[in-house]
Order: C-alpha cells, then structure tokens, then sequence
C-alpha cells in the first residue's frame, strides 16, 4: 500500500521562528555530532595502528585549525546537549507557552557558546 | 506499546543518559585533543575513561540512528529509498562502534 503520510514541506516556506531555527538547528547538529563521533572513532583507530600515523592527525590538532575544528565540535555538543534538555522538560509537559519556548529557545541558540567557553576552559584548566 | 511510541521512548530515555555522557566527553576532548601519543593513549586505555567511552559510543550511536531515521522519515519520500538508507544507518550504528569498542578494549 502506497504511504499517504505527508512529508515535512520544504524549510523555505515558513517564516523563521526561534523553534524553527532550534529544531531546524537540531538536527543539523544531530547529523554533525554523528559524522563528528565516526571522526572520533577514527581518531582513536589511529592509536592502535602506532605513533607514526597518529602523528599525521595530531598534527593537524595541534595546529590553528585544529583547535578551530575542536572548538566546532565542542560547541555542536554544547548545542545538542541544551537542546536535548529543552526537549526532555517539553517532554515532561513543562515550557510550551509561547512567551517560553522563545526565552528556551533564545538560551539554547545564545547559550551554546558560553557554554563552548565553559567546556573548553574547565577541559584545558581543570582536568 | 507501539513501534512508533517504543521508538519515542527509546529516544527519550538514549537522550538523558547521553547529555551527562556527551558533557564528560566534551570536556575531556578539550583536554586531550592536542595531546601526544602517549597521553591520548593513556586516556583511552584506562578507566574509567575506556567504559565510558565505550558508553558514549553506544548511546552516540543509538541516538543518532533513531534521529537521523526521523529526518529519512521527513524528508524521503521514495519508500525503497528510505528503507535502504534506514538499514544503511541501522548497520553503520551497529558494526562501527562495536569495532571500536573491541579496539578501545584491546589498547
């Protein structure tokens, strides 16, 4: 039998909203985070096949880029992480007012970077 | 229960499990990620890091199986199209991070 459940319209044809853009920007941090991880996998590979080829790797950490490309990581997680929050506590039936989900959304979005600081620091101080 | 609510379920419960997952990560990757061979392998073989990446990896994968399924399901229209790339997924979420487990144990 042929599926009649629609599809989502394409992203254009609405007007851009907070949750809009925290869920249209959930999931391309979903879709990040996995290649990120598969990235991740590949880096911890390296390790059993010898310092010689994690070298190559490290030295592209190590480098301006590097960090760059870490700090874009860390801030696709920060992202996720907040986002999964606001969608646990809409889960549990609390934040749907309007007025709400646009304070929520307004912390995911800004606070994503504070928290990328945050994480970065407590990971380069702290630990 | 539904397929439709077990997957809603399971997504919620893979979701809180791996946020304090991904905060233990994210700061132990700004950690090490310009570290030295000897450092990131120390890391990665010892515990508790070596089982809870290892948790990481599989709550990473699972979660994100279940939510890229739900953008195949949005946006594919082609049913075979859309099986196929949910398989494709499925096994990818399945074999890579069960490899790298055995790899992180073998360290």
């Amino acid at each position: 039998m042929e599926n009649k459940n629609p599809i989502s319209p394409h992203i254009q044809i609405y007007n851009w909203h907070i949750s809009s853009l925290v869920s249209i920007s959930h999931r391309i941090t979903g879709i990040i985070n996995f290649f990120t991880i598969t990235l991740i996998g590949i880096w911890i590979a390296s390790l059993l096949l010898g310092e010689q080829s994690y070298q190559n790797i490290n030295l592209f950490l190590s480098s301006f880029l590097g960090k760059f490309f870490c700090l874009g990581i860390i801030w696709s997680f920060s992202f996720q992480m907040l986002s999964e929050i606001r969608h646990l506590f809409m889960d549990l039936g609390y934040g749907f007012e309007q007025k709400t989900t646009k304070i929520t959304g307004l912390i995911v979005l800004i606070g994503s970077f504070p928290l990328t600081v945050i994480i970065f620091i407590i990971g380069r101080v702290l630990i | 229960m539904g397929s439709v609510t077990k997957k809603w379920l399971f997504l919620k419960v893979s979701s809180a499990i791996l946020v304090p997952l991904m905060l233990w990560f994210a700061i132990n990757l700004a950690s090490i990620y310009d570290k030295g061979f000897e450092q990131v392998l120390l890391f990665v073989s010892s515990q508790p890091s070596k089982f809870l990446l290892s948790l990481f990896l599989i709550f990473a994968y699972f979660f994100s199986a279940l939510s890229i399924s739900e953008v195949f399901e949005d946006y594919i229209e082609d049913q075979k199209i859309k099986n196929a790339a949910n398989k494709s997924l499925n096994i990818f979420a399945i074999v890579f991070p069960l490899l790298i487990i055995i790899l992180i144990f073998s360290l």
